[in-house]
């Protein structure tokens, strides 16, 4: 397992929203602005990286029959510490994000990659492994995000971007973003709960498509490779 | 036996090695989340109240559950009354000020859940949210939104919102009016 | 006192739906929605859970942790108070009563990492709810939840024999459905007892 392949799984072929499908509430429910979908998508990141190394460095130690509870004691840990630092330091994103930190304690991303891929590879490989199935839902949030902002009230970039006295990142959340269109021509409803919905199953629909359409691909070229083969095999 | 005894024993250090670890977390961040959470009460008050200081009262709301806590501006300035409504998606935290004679003197939206380009309105610090606050500068406790006869224009697409903040208004109106 | 009770448990079950409102428990609810029987046994089992982990935790909560002002160990705790609970229940139900266990119990494991669970105790300190508004938001939201999967699970059984595009196979399909169930429980939201 490399670095290299690592990444590709993280990102697409094995994204944990997308294609392993887990970790869908947060997903769903938070993804109205970039500022929410960024701050959840590092958070969950960098629980998701921290977690992996300490299990990882564990796993011979810890009993097999108490893993899980182990496991959910070292999570619950460091989304605790999470939380208390986002209170002290980004209040405007632990506001705005609620429930939904302390709820990353059952996020099934992390508890599903401790299980499945920290018992049994070394601390320097679950450490990539955290990056980068962190990045990969980091990026799947910022899609929906900015497909739910934009499509929903015309805006790019809302709490993250202020752009009134002149472009400049906001870190605590007051941006009002980059007005595209005017909002009352957006379909506000993307912005309900039923935008999450849809927007989630439209992306997985256009994921499974291009998967199936790479797979078909890759199987028309090995057809091909093989006749050519026949065909020179014949010929000689 | 003495396999459980070693499993709780191992499950047992993780966990007091965890709460120690958050116990140093917590003495950390403590003083800096009270003061945050200080600094944003003080905010939400004087944005409704120009005052230097506020004073809790100890009055009975009995008559009025939506209301958390009423206080005295040190300067005579009138009342802040903070309110707990249930808005469309969640709870709504509002404070109102009310001069001395009844009227109010702003609202501040100190925490909700609502709608993200909907109900938030109501909270953001955009055109459109501060237009809806400032509505309600002047008003009395039969303030309503427009649609039930009264001067409120409610936000578009936001009409349970728009009308869960009236009623913080028109209730601690009452209640500060109740207190005498 | 009857009427926040009221007030709660409409908004749990109706206005504020755990699923279609706050997405509490999405994980478990496209999982187990296959078909109306696996959903009416996960829903059950949830609504006795979510209750008895509301009473539980709150008792925890109020005499332990706000008494030793340990509030910054209340994900912690609640998570493990959870997690010994459905272990406890699924060994109760397997002794004492077999015929439930046998209907439920593949399903009690599941619940530990439903967020419908730990979401509604947060939710109860967060909403400074007492004992009895918490245990009635607890069971309420489960029959939310119950009502929600049930619901689903019997669209789904349908889906299974309707024409739609193949890239939509599995999840995307589900998602859009529950997306237009979400829309109609929006017809509740203008409910609420004043």
């Amino acid at each position: 397992m490399n670095i290299k392949n690592q990444f590709k799984e993280g990102l697409i072929t094995n994204n944990p929203v997308l294609v392993q499908q887990i970790g869908m509430c947060a997903t769903m429910a938070i993804t109205t602005t970039l500022f929410n979908g960024i701050g959840m998508g590092l958070s969950v990141l960098i629980i998701l990286t921290c977690c992996n190394v300490v299990i990882s460095a564990l796993r011979k130690i810890i009993p097999n029959e108490i893993r899980l509870a182990i496991f959910v004691v070292v999570i619950a840990g460091f989304v605790t510490i999470v939380d208390l630092l986002l209170q002290a330091f980004i209040p405007a994103l632990s506001k705005s994000l609620g429930v939904f930190i302390p709820l990353i304690v059952v996020n099934c991303i992390i508890i599903g990659r401790a299980e499945a891929f920290c018992q049994k590879n070394p601390v320097g490989a679950s450490f990539f492994d955290g990056i980068f199935q962190g990045l990969g839902y980091t990026c799947v949030l910022i899609i929906m995000c900015v497909a739910r902002e934009l499509l929903g009230s015309g805006r790019f970039g809302g709490g993250l971007i202020d752009v009134a006295n002149g472009f400049r990142f906001t870190l605590d959340g007051t941006g009002a973003g980059i007005q595209i269109f005017p909002s009352k021509y957006g379909a506000a409803i993307l912005n309900l709960p039923f935008g999450g919905f849809i927007t989630l199953g439209m992306l997985i629909a256009v994921m499974q498509y291009a998967l199936k359409k790479s797979k078909k691909k890759k199987e028309l070229a090995a057809r091909l490779a093989l006749e050519e083969a026949e065909r020179k095999e014949a010929e000689a | 036996m003495n396999k459980i005894m070693k499993l709780a024993l191992v499950l047992f250090l993780v966990c007091a090695v965890t709460a120690g670890i958050l116990g140093v977390v917590n003495e950390i961040t403590k003083d800096r989340i009270a003061e945050i959470n200080r600094l944003a009460t003080v905010a939400a008050y004087s944005a409704v109240l120009g005052a230097d200081g506020y004073d809790t009262l100890d009055a009975d709301t009995s008559a009025f559950p939506t209301v958390d806590k009423i206080s005295l501006a040190t300067n005579g300035a009138g009342h802040v009354v903070e309110l707990t409504v249930p808005g469309a998606q969640g709870l709504i935290t509002v404070a109102v000020g009310v001069a001395p004679d009844y009227t109010c003197t702003g609202i501040s939206i100190i925490s909700h859940s609502e709608t993200s380009g909907l109900g938030a309105n109501a909270a953001a610090q955009s055109e459109v949210g501060r237009s809806f606050r400032e509505q309600f500068i002047g008003t009395d406790e039969n303030v309503a939104l427009t649609k039930s006869g009264g001067t409120i224009d409610a936000l578009s697409g936001a009409t349970i919102t728009s009308n869960a903040v009236t009623t913080a208004v028109a209730t601690a109106i009452r209640a500060v009016k109740a207190i005498g | 006192m009857l009427t926040s009770v009221i007030s709660i448990s409409l908004a749990a079950i109706l206005t504020n739906n755990f699923i279609f409102a706050q997405f509490l428990g999405c994980c478990p609810f496209l999982g187990c929605s296959n078909k109306v029987d696996t959903a009416t046994g996960m829903g059950l089992a949830v609504v006795f859970v979510m209750g008895l982990a509301s009473a539980i935790c709150w008792v925890v909560n109020e005499y332990i942790l706000v008494v030793l002002k340990l509030e910054f160990l209340q994900t912690l705790t609640f998570i493990l108070v959870i997690a010994a609970l459905v272990q406890f229940v699924e060994m109760f139900l397997k002794k004492a009563v077999p015929s439930l266990y046998s209907a439920l119990g593949i399903y009690l494991p599941l619940i530990t990492t439903n967020c419908a669970v730990l979401g509604v105790v947060l939710l109860n300190v967060q909403n400074n709810y007492n004992f009895i508004e918490s245990v009635v938001y607890g069971i309420t939201g489960g029959l939310g939840f119950m009502l929600a999967i049930v619901l689903f699970a019997s669209v789904r059984e349908r889906i299974a024999f309707s024409d739609y595009p193949e890239c939509f196979e599995g999840f995307p399909i589900c998602l859009v459905s529950a997306g237009l169930l979400a829309l109609a429980f929006m017809g509740f939201s203008g409910m609420r007892i004043v």
